[in-house]
């Protein structure tokens, strides 16, 4: 029986098995609320990471893009032109109900992982209420959804409502 | 007298039969389980249905299957608690499956003895000829006994997802019994179980989801050990070294 | 994980004071107006925190997806790759933000 650390135990067909695969973290139906702020803090973190990709793409036009050599306010012109209008300020509400989400949970995780906000284990009776899926670490899942919401209309207020 | 559906899925590799689900109509009688069902249809439908199950009370951990899309022990789910007329049962999911409802639990196990679930000690000589037992308190033992309570029915790395993807992972059964034996104040394997731990497919390929502690049975809650366990991890100073564990008792004379 | 960890509160805070400035303390419009931008990159402040800002979120996004896909498939092979990949993401990405903020301090007056 290899440890669990050896590199040379890898995966094969035979231990593989019946796996759920990638459809068993991204379907959260049926499961606890916390399974499914498993599977919005996965999704949302790659949409973040893709926006920021694309935010360094588009800030870098400052300079003149990959190949500018310093500030250069036709090529700022130039991206504003194509970034800063309805579609891209739609795209800029989304990024922020999805970062402020992805945050707040993250908090919530942390917290969590490091035992802050779970009960010490006691002796349990029956029917088992699992410490491990308090009520603390909930409220905060769902102030994530709602503060989510409250800063995406802030967002929207500014861009869209607001004086700019 | 009222009817409901038991849909069963099938599977048997030595006769070519692929996955696909028999039916069967049953009479629902009151306090009925969905194992009284699977051997009902068993007894009197087909013989063939291959199923696990033992003690039928919720203490032996041999029924986990998949109940109406959850996983659930057979002998603990009973049919008037699905709400529904429609029955279906599956083979747990993340685990090989031998027959219809049986699955091997061999990689399952070989997860849980790889993290050391047994008291380990410096005190060779005693553990070989115990004079007394290891004193430990009420309070003590109240802080790991839920995690004592774990049947390895399976349930849990069944409902994990990242068990879903990672075979080196080893699932939230294992991992909460690494933290019951930690804890244990008459162990010092602490630092050995560390090493095993911190790795890149251990304790921190957890997510939190928490889809084992809201299937287990007995209340074992894992997601909480494996939460608590996380932060011993961390701070890479396990419980207890060599020769810090629990004293034997001595008698007073 | 640590690294997770750290960079995630980092993260958090850095990108909330980056909304507020870009918004809410700063109206939108300026915020985002050649001249803000500017004198932004003139603001040794700024400019730490927009390097920082940089550093921490491109190392916990692409950690991220690095834990995601050494879940994905255990071969050696396969994880020596992803191991690499990341390391290769987050200096390219972070090189070419660097490269955007050091044009930006560095060179002169706006062609």
């Amino acid at each position: 029986m290899r440890a669990l650390g050896d590199p040379e135990r890898v995966a094969t067909k035979e231990n593989a098995g019946n796996r759920k695969g990638v459809l068993g973290w991204i379907d959260p139906h049926g499961h606890n609320l916390e399974r499914w702020a498993y599977t919005f803090q996965r999704i949302t973190g790659v949409a973040v990471l893709l926006y920021v990709l694309g935010h360094l793409g588009d800030t870098s036009f400052f300079v003149g893009g990959p190949t500018g050599a310093g500030p250069s306010e036709s090529s700022w012109a130039f991206i504003s032109g194509i970034v800063e209008n309805s579609f891209g300020h739609m795209i800029l509400v989304l990024v922020v109900l999805v970062v402020t989400f992805h945050g707040i949970n993250g908090v919530r995780l942390i917290l969590a992982e490091f035992g802050v906000i779970l009960r010490k284990p006691t002796a349990i009776e029956y029917p088992y209420k699992p410490k491990g899926l308090g009520a603390t670490q909930k409220y905060i899942f769902v102030a994530a959804v709602a503060l989510a919401f409250v800063a995406a209309a802030l967002a929207w207020w500014i861009l869209f409502e607001g004086p700019l | 007298m009222k009817e409901f559906r038991l849909l069963v899925q099938r599977f048997d590799p030595s006769i070519g039969r692929g996955p696909g689900f028999s039916e069967f109509r049953l009479p629902l009688r009151e306090g009925m389980t969905v194992l009284d069902a699977i051997l009902q249809a068993r007894d009197y439908s087909d013989h063939s249905i291959a199923v696990r199950y033992s003690c039928r009370q919720a203490s032996c951990g041999s029924c986990g299957m998949k109940i109406n899309g959850r996983a659930r022990l057979a002998c603990y789910t009973q049919v008037q608690e699905l709400k529904t007329d429609r029955v279906i049962v599956q083979p747990m999911d993340n685990f090989p499956v031998v027959k219809d409802l049986v699955t091997d639990l061999e990689g399952f196990f070989d997860m849980h003895r790889a993290l050391l679930p047994h008291i380990l000690r410096s005190d060779d000589a005693e553990m070989e000829n115990p004079s007394a037992e290891y004193l430990m308190t009420p309070e003590q033992l109240d802080s790991i006994h839920q995690f004592t309570y774990c049947i390895k029915c399976g349930l849990c790395t069944s409902s994990c997802p990242t068990v879903g993807t990672d075979s080196l992972f080893p699932g939230p059964q294992a991992l909460a019994q690494a933290y019951r034996y930690t804890m244990d104040v008459r162990d010092e394997g602490g630092g050995e179980r560390f090493e095993l731990l911190d790795t890149q497919h251990g304790v921190f390929r957890c997510h939190y989801a928490g889809s084992c502690s809201a299937v287990c049975p007995k209340g074992v809650d894992p997601a909480l050990g494996i939460q608590l366990l996380k932060r011993h991890v961390m701070s890479a100073r396990p419980p207890r070294r060599k020769g810090e564990g629990a004293k034997v008792w001595e008698k007073e004379t | 994980m640590l690294i997770q960890y750290a960079t995630a509160v980092a993260a958090v805070a850095l990108v909330a004071i980056h909304l507020l400035l870009q918004g809410v303390l700063v109206p939108y419009g300026t915020a985002i107006s050649f001249g803000t931008v500017f004198a932004a990159y003139r603001n040794v402040f700024s400019v730490i925190f927009l390097e920082a800002l940089l550093v921490v979120v491109i190392v916990h996004g692409f950690n991220g997806v690095r834990i995601i896909l050494h879940e994905l498939r255990q071969t050696v092979d396969w994880s020596r790759w992803v191991d690499v990949g990341t390391v290769l993401a987050i200096v390219v990405s972070v090189g070419y933000g660097t490269r955007t903020i050091l044009l930006a301090v560095l060179t002169g007056a706006p062609a």
